[in-house]
């Protein structure tokens, strides 16, 4: 039992990750039926930003969880308002490869700086292991699932009680009856996408301390990621968040019971979320 | 064969059909004269790859973002026949194809409820399954080691020559391109092109769209199995890189490259990143996804016709006194592709 | 020549012009050198994860290696005229495929060294065959390349699977770390390593506790870092199996998790100086590995390690180190065969005893073309022991060639 709960714990841990990134892309595809596909590589941004304000700069961690979020929206806008921004009046899919290969340049440009390999990160808060009651788990990961969660209800908090978030919401789940209410959704655009790098970015500082650093960390990741938004419904704020976590346990309870399915678990789970409810658990159906 | 092939290309005055084709054929003739054999072979396999690609991106409005899983799914195929059984390469290859159209069922079955970006990821997801599968299976697939020692049988033939092989594979290829082209001309690949511009109207005819995503997704896969399957006989070795999501990538811009929809636009796509890709390996710039992902940005942003794209529409503003074409054929304009009610992948605007 | 005049009038115009363009290939020299010159190729990864570990170093031990002998031999030598080129693999395999016969046909290549990745060494192993030419791999590590895939024109330098895991299995069980806890990454490599560590262990008297595989790639290791301390009998080992960005991550988390503060001590399976410093010495430090060979092992390799550092401003790794070493005999051995035909400077080559700062009590063994060759059982130093950056490494113990090695596989036949 108790093994089985740990299982559970260390999901929670994974889902945390997988929960700030499927809700980024949620936010950002919501409001401009983008599929960021450079989220992964923003991920991987977010944890060099941390390494390298460490290293360069001889600022700490929590300099780093202010930091590099804030920077990563600033670039996330300018990218929208630069290259996105362009393709929006046509196929939403000219903005998937475009964010493909921003991706791809993101990567190689990072590995011709700081090369192929992991960066150490030494500025790791949090040192010892903290008692949960039925065992120890390491404090920083602990503090992980908190503010993961916390954010992921700040956010969910944002969209429901505020005038700014019910804009937002209404545009993303109903975009065509808001914009007939008269509602101008495009002055949000730019800062939504901006709001969802900067959640990307803090995925990855959250991870420079307990993940391996270096410039694939996110290509590996985004693929998951898509798994969990279509398993969940790419247009559910709600509904990204919940399959993150539970993607997560999943896998956990995987390693452990079935090492042979841990990794197609997620592919596998797609597929009969497919079959049942093509749209997702808590996605809405549309025309396509 | 190649009748029929002329005859198709319609809407051109008769003497750019003849033209383009012979110069096509002497192209493919002349080709590892000019090149580097494997590195033609190479272009020959890729070639039809990006045209299977095409063919579901560009004639069905579908971005499969898991091609890698036919392709590399067909090359380990053919690779366990050719080893196992000693037939005729053109049979392990075939294998190959078929097992690819046969992984294509279930892929295709759940993957075609979506469009669109969905449809995008969900066979990113699946191909990506296929590839873990491969990597963990390593006492059929060889892992990481890759598939090693796959021979080049024909009975009566020493291939060993990769000059030889080239032209042992051509016919292959061609009868692949002339598969694709067939199907885009054929009534079954007009109400495919109908369902992406229109599904609504093509459903109220009643069609049932998803049978025919379905089937011309298999159709795809299985084209591109074939050339998988080569690949993996000119090489001698299928591994990982074959399904690697990579792959898929590298598919998707050859044919953004040589301009979506225009079908043969995919050669020129594939045998520019081959090249491409070559050269950089002994150029002293190793950052081949630095260029992958410019080209992708460019491409998209600003160039969206695509190389053949471009081309024939320069070719158009020169002979304005080319007739004017019928839009149903003419599916090798971009401009004409999204036709209807602009939910195709094309470059217009909505 | 015939069967390409029935492709055509026009075709075989153009064939022919192509042709007498690229005439005078092999046999068209001077002497017994073909074309009057040596040209080794360096096929490599130039821009991947494996670009320090071979990399541009692996081209400059190369070159070294040339100049060396020009230097040396003189006016004797067979010839003055060396020519070291290179080619980026990018870790895949159908590029090393076509990059390696593009070298040995079209651009004279003697012989072929480096070639890390599994997959792109085996790759370029049958293409050597098929070639007829030598290839000399120093990057992969699987046991494969002299084993079942063996063929008469492939040497294997450096290591391979079974030194790594021989080496560290034995040598940490007999230094008392009789329990051992294997988790490896479930794909080929770890799925090898794992079997090649639990007879080492066992051979040592030790026992294996438990042997989990883990997802590849992964970032999460909770699930074992958590059971690892809680098996019975606890485990006094954790044998992580893992390579690159994986070990980092589990290094990271069982520094986390505390498992060392339970008793549980870390070795790994596969470390390269560029994964230490990856990771941190800090974390690393007291962690017991198998190297071929590391630059401050004694006065000899530090003095060849500081020429190498000269030229190209860093340290130099064992497998550039085994870079030099190859290229360095086989052109001794060009040099007393008197003619790069690579059957004559094979024959020279097998049985060959080597004694250089890498190939230490070395033969070249004439029955699967392996190098044995002293390896070496290390330990991470701390940061605060360190000499200089980049020392990295200390001795624990040398394990003797004959021991090092796996004895010929059954499965080779050089044919």
């Amino acid at each position: 039992m108790t093994s089985f709960l740990q299982q559970l714990f260390n999901g929670l841990v994974s889902g945390s990750f997988y929960a700030l990134l499927a809700l980024g892309l949620a936010v950002i595809f919501g409001m401009l039926r983008v599929v960021n596909f450079a989220h992964g590589a923003l991920y991987m941004l977010g944890a060099f930003g941390a390494v390298v304000l460490g290293d360069d700069a001889g600022l700490g961690f929590w300099w780093a969880l202010l930091l590099v979020p804030a920077a990563l929206a600033v670039a996330g806008m300018a990218m929208e308002r630069l290259l996105v921004q362009r393709l929006t009046a046509l196929d939403p899919l000219y903005n998937f490869l475009l964010t493909f290969g921003i991706a791809l340049v993101c990567q190689d440009l990072l590995r011709m700086k700081y090369g192929s390999h992991s960066r150490p990160y030494d500025r790791a808060p949090f040192g010892g292991t903290v008692d949960l009651g039925l065992f120890d788990y390491p404090r920083y990961q602990v503090f992980v699932l908190a503010v993961s969660v916390v954010v992921c209800v700040a956010v969910w908090l944002l969209l429901t009680r505020t005038r700014i978030g019910t804009v937002v919401r209404a545009s993303t789940e109903r975009p065509e009856l808001t914009r007939a209410f008269g509602i101008d959704t495009r002055r949000w655009v730019t800062p939504v996408f901006g709001f969802g790098v900067a959640l990307a970015g803090l995925a990855g500082v959250l991870a420079a301390p307990m993940r391996a650093v270096n410039s694939d960390m996110g290509a590996d990741l985004i693929i998951t990621v898509f798994a969990v938004v279509v398993i969940g419904g790419l247009g559910s704020v709600f509904g990204s968040v919940v399959a993150g976590f539970a993607i997560g346990m999943i896998q956990a309870l995987g390693n452990l019971y079935v090492p042979v399915l841990s990794q197609t678990s997620v592919y596998l789970l797609m597929a009969v979320v497919l079959l049942v409810r093509p749209a997702g658990l808590f996605g809405k159906e549309e025309h396509a | 064969m190649i009748l029929a092939l002329v005859h198709r290309l319609a809407g051109r005055p008769a003497w750019i059909r003849w033209g383009l084709l012979a110069a096509g054929l002497f192209l493919a003739a002349v080709l590892p004269w000019v090149l580097y054999p494997p590195v033609a072979t190479d272009i020959l396999c890729w070639g039809l790859f990006a045209v299977a690609f095409d063919l579901l991106l560009g004639h069905a409005g579908l971005l499969s973002f898991g091609h890698a899983a036919f392709w590399g799914g067909s090359a380990y195929v053919t690779g366990l026949i050719a080893l196992h059984s000693g037939l005729p390469f053109y049979a392990a290859v075939l294998g190959g194809a078929v097992a690819a159209a046969l992984l294509a069922l279930p892929i295709g079955y759940l993957a075609v409820r979506r469009s669109g970006i969905y449809f995008a990821m969900i066979t990113l997801a699946f191909a990506q399954m296929v590839y873990f599968v491969a990597n963990q299976w390593s006492a059929v697939t060889g892992g990481e080691n890759g598939l090693q020692g796959i021979p080049r049988t024909l009975p009566g033939a020493d291939l060993s020559d990769a000059f030889t092989f080239y032209y042992a594979a051509l016919p292959v290829v061609l009868l692949g391109l002339a598969a694709a082209h067939r199907i885009v001309r054929s009534p079954f690949g007009r109400v495919t092109a109908a369902i992406r511009d229109n599904p609504d109207r093509v459903r109220a005819l009643g069609y049932s769209a998803d049978r025919y995503k379905l089937t011309v997704f298999t159709a795809s896969a299985f084209l591109s199995g074939l050339a998988g399957g080569l690949f993996a006989v000119n090489h001698g070795f299928a591994s990982l890189q074959e399904v690697d999501w990579t792959t898929s990538g590298k598919v998707v811009v050859m044919t953004v490259l040589g301009g979506i929809g225009t079908l043969w636009g995919s050669l020129v796509g594939a045998a520019a990143i081959v090249r491409l890709e070559d050269w950089l390996s002994t150029a002293g710039f190793e950052q081949t996804d630095l260029v992958t992902g410019g080209v992708f940005i460019v491409v998209v942003l600003l160039f969206r016709q695509g190389l053949w794209g471009t081309a024939t529409h320069l070719l158009r503003l020169r002979a304005p006194s080319a007739p004017p074409e019928e839009p149903e054929a003419d599916a090798e304009s971009p401009a004409h592709a999204g036709g209807g009610g602009g939910r195709g992948f094309t470059a217009r605007a909505k | 020549m015939k069967r390409r005049l029935t492709m055509g009038v026009a075709a075989a115009a153009v064939g022919t012009l192509l042709a007498a363009c690229g005439a005078g290939g092999p046999g068209s020299g001077g002497g017994k050198i073909s074309g009057g010159k040596l040209t080794l190729g360096v096929l490599t990864d130039l821009s991947g994860v494996y670009a320090d570990l071979a990399g541009n170093g692996a081209v400059a031990a190369v070159q070294m290696a040339a100049d060396d002998y020009r230097k040396k031999y003189g006016d004797k030598a067979v010839t003055q005229k060396i020519d070291v080129i290179k080619a980026d693999h990018q870790n895949k395999p159908e590029v090393a495929n076509t990059q390696a016969r593009e070298m040995y046909e079209r651009k004279g290549a003697d012989a072929i060294f480096d070639v890390p990745t599994s997959s792109a060494a085996l790759a370029v192993e049958t293409v050597a065959a098929q070639q007829k030419k030598l290839y000399f791999n120093t990057g992969a590590a699987t046991t494969e390349l002299a084993g079942k895939s063996c063929n008469a024109y492939t040497y294997e330098w450096a290591y391979d699977s079974y030194m790594l895991a021989h080496g560290t299995g034995t040598q940490v069980t007999q230094q008392g770390g009789k329990n051992w806890y294997l988790i490896y990454p479930d794909y080929a490599f770890g799925q090898d390593m794992q079997a090649k560590f639990t007879p080492a262990i066992e051979g040592a008297g030790g026992r294996v506790v438990a042997k989990d595989p883990t997802p590849f790639p992964s970032d999460n290791y909770s699930t074992f870092l958590l059971k690892a301390p809680t098996l019975n009998p606890k485990p006094d080992v954790l044998g992580a199996l893992q390579a690159g960005g994986d070990l980092a991550n589990v290094v990271k988390q069982y520094d986390q998790f505390k498992v060392k503060d339970k008793g549980v001590k870390l070795a790994i399976g596969l470390l390269f100086d560029s994964d230490i410093k990856a990771i941190g010495a800090d974390k690393l430090a007291g962690t017991m590995f198998t190297t071929a060979w590391f630059w401050n092992l004694d006065d000899r390799s530090r003095a060849w390690a500081q020429r190498f550092q000269k030229i190209t401003g860093k340290l130099p790794t064992f497998d550039q180190a085994a870079d030099y070493s190859a290229a360095t005999a086989y052109l001794e051995a060009v040099q007393k065969a008197g003619t790069d035909k690579a059957a004559s400077v094979s024959k020279v080559l097998d049985g060959m005893p080597l004694d250089d700062f890498f190939a230490r009590n070395a033969t070249v063994r004439a029955a699967d073309h392996r190098v044995v060759h002293d390896a070496y059982l290390a330990k991470v130093k701390a940061p605060s022991e360190a000499t200089q950056d980049g020392d990295y490494t200390e001795l624990v113990r040398t394990i003797p060639a004959a021991q090092a090695f796996d004895k010929p596989s059954p499965d080779c036949h050089l044919g």
